[in-house]
């Protein structure tokens, strides 16, 4: 595997050479394999490409993602030289963390368990509590944060320009010397390029039920059913209607969630509802990760959450039988693209 | 795979249509002598109606028992307690102004540049500020007040939000499962100790969802009463209230719904919800104000 991924990269790479200018144009073709910058829409988002997503001043290229990759997985972005964006955003979790709340500089845990970033090329806001509303504003804050990578963004800026192939790959992806402005896009076109869009329900969606059976189908009957009305808050391809919501999993004087940007009373106990994509790779689940388990979950919504008064109204008791509990739950498998966790594109 | 929701949806719910057509009385030419919009496509990018006009800018504002409506906020209750709203959303679409001879004049909802706002409706989200003004682009003269639709056309709902961009992508919170059409108007709230008063239900202070199916056009059109002396120059700025109270006793009715598909019965909300499209025809929801 490493030595297929080396070989692409080394690949990607060579085609760039001599030939990028500073314009930030790209030598890799569209239909290059190996492209990271122009990755189909998964089934059920809206119809184009990553680079659709992409904003007017920080347009997706392929050396902006590659820049932005080696970025993603560098430690030098933390003041301890020993935290990456991966750190909390590994692969093979589908971009999330197995640990409840993951752990940042000389060992600090925060409060919140760490989200997967796949296809977050199409989100609306970021954070569980929303607070950034691009990628480019998201990507700045955990360098910045002294529970993550405690660096301010000048040093990290000052420590990325002292090394001359980043001044050379910076100088191809935006035509300038890195930034407190192009090292947040750089990572932010990174992360644009994780799309996952290769599951058992992706092939559903396109028609294809070879491998999306009778329990999956009842469970899919079930997620969109007024009985577990799970739909409200995950619809369509992405599964997330990207709007805040106490799920019931808010106990009182925990973290308040939304409340503590919008200064709501009513947002107490909000979180932003995460894409279910690669769902059964993200464990633990909820906010704080105190979920250990699909099955768990599942536990908690069929109890119509843990009880706080602030909870939604429409999350109630559901009275699931074990029969359904387990549709449910291999409907929730069938999210699961393990080419996603494997491609040697998004690897370092 | 059926999706068990959609069959429903299209098992129908038919009956009902009649109920809640548009008013009788509106001329549905344009003064320019275009015909108004006939609700037979859902163009992201409506072909505008008019050319020129003033713009309208109508500050929407929920009120409840005489008193603004705050989201997310504490709101008292008569009969003790309080009620903070968690979730208020709504659709508007195509807008007619009343003049006082009992005609109309169809006017298209606009973004703050003038250009029709994105499948020709607006989405109000008591969480957005920028979603509290909705914009027409109104021809001179004196009106009496507008109606619209309270939702969207038959020829949107149908439309699958995976493939709509803003306002009726899946973001819009707004959407019933896939390929099932989209709530009209959707509300949810939480209730503080107290009870609710009269008219009103503990149901209908928690969640009121309203919509439509996929093959009849059940889009209720509302009349909003009051004055609007629209200028030849400049812009005309004006609040349009939305009275909870309404909603609520709308919602807590006991009109029988027993006639609806199952999807309508399904739920608390959607039996409120139904109730409420229902019952709108007699109810005073929105008002124009100075």
């Amino acid at each position: 595997m490493t030595s297929a991924r080396s070989t692409i990269v080394a690949a990607t790479l060579l085609s760039l050479g001599g030939v990028v200018g500073c314009s930030g144009s790209d030598a890799v073709s569209d239909s290059d394999p190996s492209s990271l910058s122009n990755s189909t829409s998964p089934a059920g988002f809206p119809k184009g490409t990553n680079r659709d997503q992409a904003p007017a001043d920080n347009a997706l290229t392929e050396n902006r993602a590659l820049l932005g990759k080696r970025l993603f997985y560098d430690p030098l972005l933390s003041r301890t030289n020993d935290v990456s964006c991966a750190t909390c955003h590994q692969q093979a979790y589908g971009f999330s963390d197995p640990k409840p709340v993951s752990t940042g500089v000389d060992g600090r845990t925060g409060t919140r368990n760490a989200p997967s970033v796949a296809n977050a090329a199409w989100g609306r806001s970021f954070f569980w509590d929303g607070r950034a509303r691009t990628l480019e504003e998201q990507a700045a804050q955990p360098i910045e944060n002294p529970l993550e990578m405690d660096l301010s963004l000048s040093d990290a800026v000052a420590r990325v320009a002292a090394e001359p192939s980043y001044l050379d790959g910076f100088q191809k992806a935006y035509g300038e010397a890195p930034s407190e402005e192009t090292l947040p896009k750089a990572l932010a076109s990174f992360v644009r390029t994780l799309v996952s869009g290769n599951s058992p329900y992706d092939r559903h969606l396109r028609g294809d039920d070879s491998d999306f059976g009778p329990q999956r189908q009842r469970g899919e009957a079930l997620f969109l059913s007024e009985k577990c009305e799970c739909f409200h808050c995950h619809p369509g391809g992405a599964l997330s209607n990207e709007g805040y919501f106490n799920d019931g999993s808010y106990i009182a004087g925990g973290d308040t969630g939304r409340q503590q940007v919008s200064g709501r009373v009513g947002d107490i106990g909000k979180f932003k509802v995460p894409g279910l994509r690669n769902i059964a790779l993200s464990a633990p689940y909820m906010h704080d990760g105190s979920i250990p388990s699909l099955e768990a979950v599942i536990e908690m919504y069929d109890a119509g959450g843990r009880g706080d008064p602030t909870t939604d109204p429409l999350i109630k008791p559901m009275s699931l039988t074990s029969e359904e509990k387990a549709d449910l739950l291999e409907f929730l498998n069938s999210f699961t693209d393990p080419t996603f966790i494997e491609d040697p594109r998004f690897a370092p | 795979m059926k999706l068990p929701r959609l069959a429903v949806l299209i098992a129908g719910v038919a009956g009902l249509v009649g109920q809640l057509g548009c008013s009788s009385n509106h001329d549905d030419t344009a003064p320019d002598g275009e015909p108004a919009s006939v609700g037979t496509a859902c163009d992201q990018r409506p072909s505008p109606q008019r050319t020129e006009g003033t713009l309208l800018a109508l500050r929407i504002q929920p009120t409840f028992e005489g008193n603004p409506f705050v989201f997310g906020q504490p709101n008292p209750l008569a009969a003790g307690g309080s009620l903070i709203p968690l979730n208020f959303r709504f659709y508007i679409s195509e807008v007619e102004l009343l003049r006082g001879d009992g005609t109309t004049a169809a006017v298209d909802l606009v973004t703050e540049d003038g250009t029709p706002e994105a499948y020709g409706v607006h989405l109000f989200n008591a969480e957005e500020d920028d979603s509290s003004t909705v914009r027409v682009l109104a021809p001179v003269g004196e009106y009496s007040g507008m109606t619209f639709a309270l939702g969207i056309k038959l020829a949107c709902n149908k439309q699958d939000p995976a493939n709509m961009g803003d306002p009726l992508s899946v973001a819009s919170q707004m959407t019933w499962p896939q390929t099932g059409g989209f709530l009209y108007l959707r509300y949810e709230g939480r209730l503080q100790g107290g009870s609710a008063g009269p008219g009103a239900s503990a149901q209908s202070l928690r969640a009121v969802h309203m919509g439509g199916d996929l093959v009849n056009e059940l889009v209720p059109r509302v009349t909003a009463h009051g004055s609007l002396a629209v200028p030849e120059s400049g812009a005309l700025e004006q609040e349009l209230t939305v009275g909870m109270d309404e909603i609520f006793k709308g919602a807590a009715s006991d009109i029988d719904v027993s006639d609806a598909s199952v999807g309508f019965r399904s739920t608390p909300e959607s039996v409120a919800g139904e109730r409420l499209r229902r019952g709108l025809p007699e109810l005073h929801v929105f008002e124009l104000m100075p």
